[in-house]
């Protein structure tokens, strides 16, 4: 098991964290939802694991590129 | 010396050249699961069809002469489903398929028979980089200078199949082509690892130099990675189905598979009507296209931005489509690149283009600024206009600004709104912000009410009512519509055939 860190790849705001630590998800499952150009963006697993961490509160801004979330996959 | 002595010579010197390397490579790449040159061209053409030229070709070292069977290159002719190719196959068991003077005449003589007898040229490239002994000095720089003509025009469709470590001419060659898929595992890159040591000190990872990773996500040089030989052999075949052996030809047609449009109704479950909420657009192109037909280009590239071939009616399209499902769908300088470097392959190969926009615009801030964005929206704009081949475009959702006219608004042969539709400067609530300067938090209301004002006028029916758009239809009759205007708008005063203006456009910005 690799830990994988889960990247925005667009800057936003986090309006919805959809996954809980200890979660299991598949590849591109999302796991936080962004607010950005107007849209709601998912944040979507890279690969299928489990949730391990996550590094965001809701309403907090988020850069492109930052991790938002770790897994293990 | 008698006939027999005659032809003995000859099978001797036939069998020599055909061996390759030596067992013991051979061996350990076929344990490893990978094939050699001659496998590869087995498993690229049709059985039978290949006809060498250059067998006889060695190295121009007297020394070397004797262990350098074709000179490391394996070039000839053949059939893919019936079709005339050139196939050029980097042999790396004999001397690491390097780059000399004699295997360079090999490869420029067939990619420019390719081009005067219009057809495609296949390269399967793994190649160490230069030869040493024959590039050095003075002479051996001034040989190979001579030898190397890089002029492509987009004459004939090229696709390289990486499909091992690839340095020096074998990239090179990948660089200039119009498909290329690597092996996960291959490497694509300038130099070898060893070279980038002893020239500038650094410790290198040839993976994270230039592996499929790399070049299918970074630089988007690559448009697929696949796990086997095999796999990347037949995508190089399924690739040129959809293409003409020449940028005078039309695309072959194809039989209609049964089922082809049976789930379009699906559309509807597949597509929020809520223009916040994403979904991936490549099951929405799943639906509209002839079935299994939709063949992705730079799927892991700018991902907001969806480019693949695919048939409908059996007719080749060059499909380009926003994917909300990644940045919103938004453009960056990515997605702009890949957009323009698929309209000039299609464009050059008479492959309609067919647009499908649900767009929030471009990815502005300081990093797409840095990275030269308003002259990739330009690139991707110049493309656009001067693409021959006709162009269809449909607005799905939201098409907002510079990216509505980007993605085909008011520059198509036909455009159509679904109902869905929703086309204005951009989302009415970023234009309440900007104008009135009203924070949602503080007073909702009144910001309310002027998101209502700019939410008027954007409808389908008003861009249709100027006949700015063409049509307003239902989701689910996309592939009809896309269908029925793909046979209006055929070019035939010139038998389909454009003016290829992208023909000499670089092949990397």
């Amino acid at each position: 098991m690799a830990e994988i860190e889960i990247k925005s790849e667009i800057a936003g705001k986090v309006w919805l964290i959809e996954a809980g630590v200890g979660q299991t998800v598949e590849e591109d499952d999302a796991v936080i939802i962004l607010e950005s150009m107007k849209m709601e963006i998912p944040v979507a697993a890279p690969v299928s694991g489990k949730i391990t961490e996550i590094l965001v509160e809701k309403d907090e801004a988020v850069a492109e590129g930052q991790t938002v979330a770790r897994m293990e996959g | 010396m008698g006939w027999n002595d005659h032809i003995q010579e000859h099978e001797r010197r036939i069998a020599k050249a055909r061996a390759m390397g030596s067992p013991k490579r051979l061996a350990e790449r076929s344990e490893a699961g990978n094939l050699n040159a001659r496998q590869r061209i087995e498993a690229l053409l049709d059985p039978g069809s290949f006809h060498e030229s250059g067998l006889f070709a060695v190295s121009r070292q007297p020394d070397m002469a004797d262990r350098s069977p074709a000179d490391g290159v394996v070039d000839g002719y053949g059939r893919i489903d019936g079709r005339e190719v050139i196939v050029c196959a980097q042999d790396f068991t004999t001397l690491g398929s390097s780059s000399a003077v004699n295997n360079g005449r090999k490869s420029m003589k067939m990619w420019q028979t390719a081009e005067k007898n219009g057809v495609p040229f296949v390269y399967l490239s793994e190649c160490s980089g230069a030869r040493i002994p024959d590039i050095m000095g003075a002479v051996g720089m001034g040989s190979i200078g001579e030898g190397f003509i890089f002029s492509r025009r987009r004459l004939v469709p090229w696709a390289d199949a990486v499909l091992g470590m690839s340095f020096g001419g074998g990239t090179w060659v990948a660089s200039v082509s119009d498909f290329v898929v690597m092996r996960k595992g291959a490497v694509m890159a300038v130099t070898s690892p060893r070279v980038n040591t002893v020239a500038i000190s650094e410790q290198i990872d040839p993976e994270e130099m230039g592996g499929w990773r790399v070049q299918t996500e970074i630089t988007g040089k690559a448009d697929m990675a696949v796990d086997s030989d095999e796999e990347a052999l037949q995508a190089v075949r399924n690739y040129l189905s959809y293409l003409p052996s020449n940028c005078e030809e039309l695309p072959p047609m194809a039989d209609v598979p049964t089922g082809s449009g049976d789930e379009a109704n699906r559309i509807l479950d597949l597509v929020p009507e809520e223009r916040r909420r994403t979904y991936d657009v490549r099951k929405v192109i799943r639906l509209i296209v002839d079935r299994d037909s939709m063949f992705p280009i730079k799927e892991r590239f700018g991902r907001s931005l969806v480019t693949c071939l695919a048939r409908i009616q059996g007719r080749t399209v060059g499909i380009i489509a926003n994917n909300p499902m990644f940045k919103g769908g938004a453009l960056d300088v990515d997605s702009c690149d890949k957009a323009t470097s698929f309209i000039a392959t299609c464009d050059s190969f008479n492959v309609p283009l067919i647009f499908l926009a649900d767009v929030p615009g471009f990815l502005i801030g300081v990093e797409g600024e840095h990275k030269k964005v308003p002259g990739k929206i330009m690139n991707f704009m110049q493309a656009l206009e001067l693409a021959t081949v006709p162009v269809l475009s449909v607005v799905m959702r939201k098409s907002y600004g510079q990216a509505y006219i980007n993605m085909g608004g008011g520059r198509s042969d036909e455009m159509a709104c679904w109902f869905t539709a929703d086309i204005s400067f951009v989302d009415p609530a970023v234009a309440a912000s900007i104008v009135t300067g009203l924070d949602p938090k503080t007073e909702p209301e009144r910001f309310a009410a002027a998101v209502e004002d700019y939410s008027l006028g954007c409808s389908p029916y008003d861009l249709a009512g100027q006949y700015m758009a063409h049509d307003v239809i239902d989701p689910r009759d996309t592939r009809q519509w896309l269908a029925r205007m793909l046979e209006a708008h055929q070019r035939r005063r010139t038998g389909g055939i454009g003016a290829h203006h992208m023909q000499s456009w670089p092949f990397t910005y």
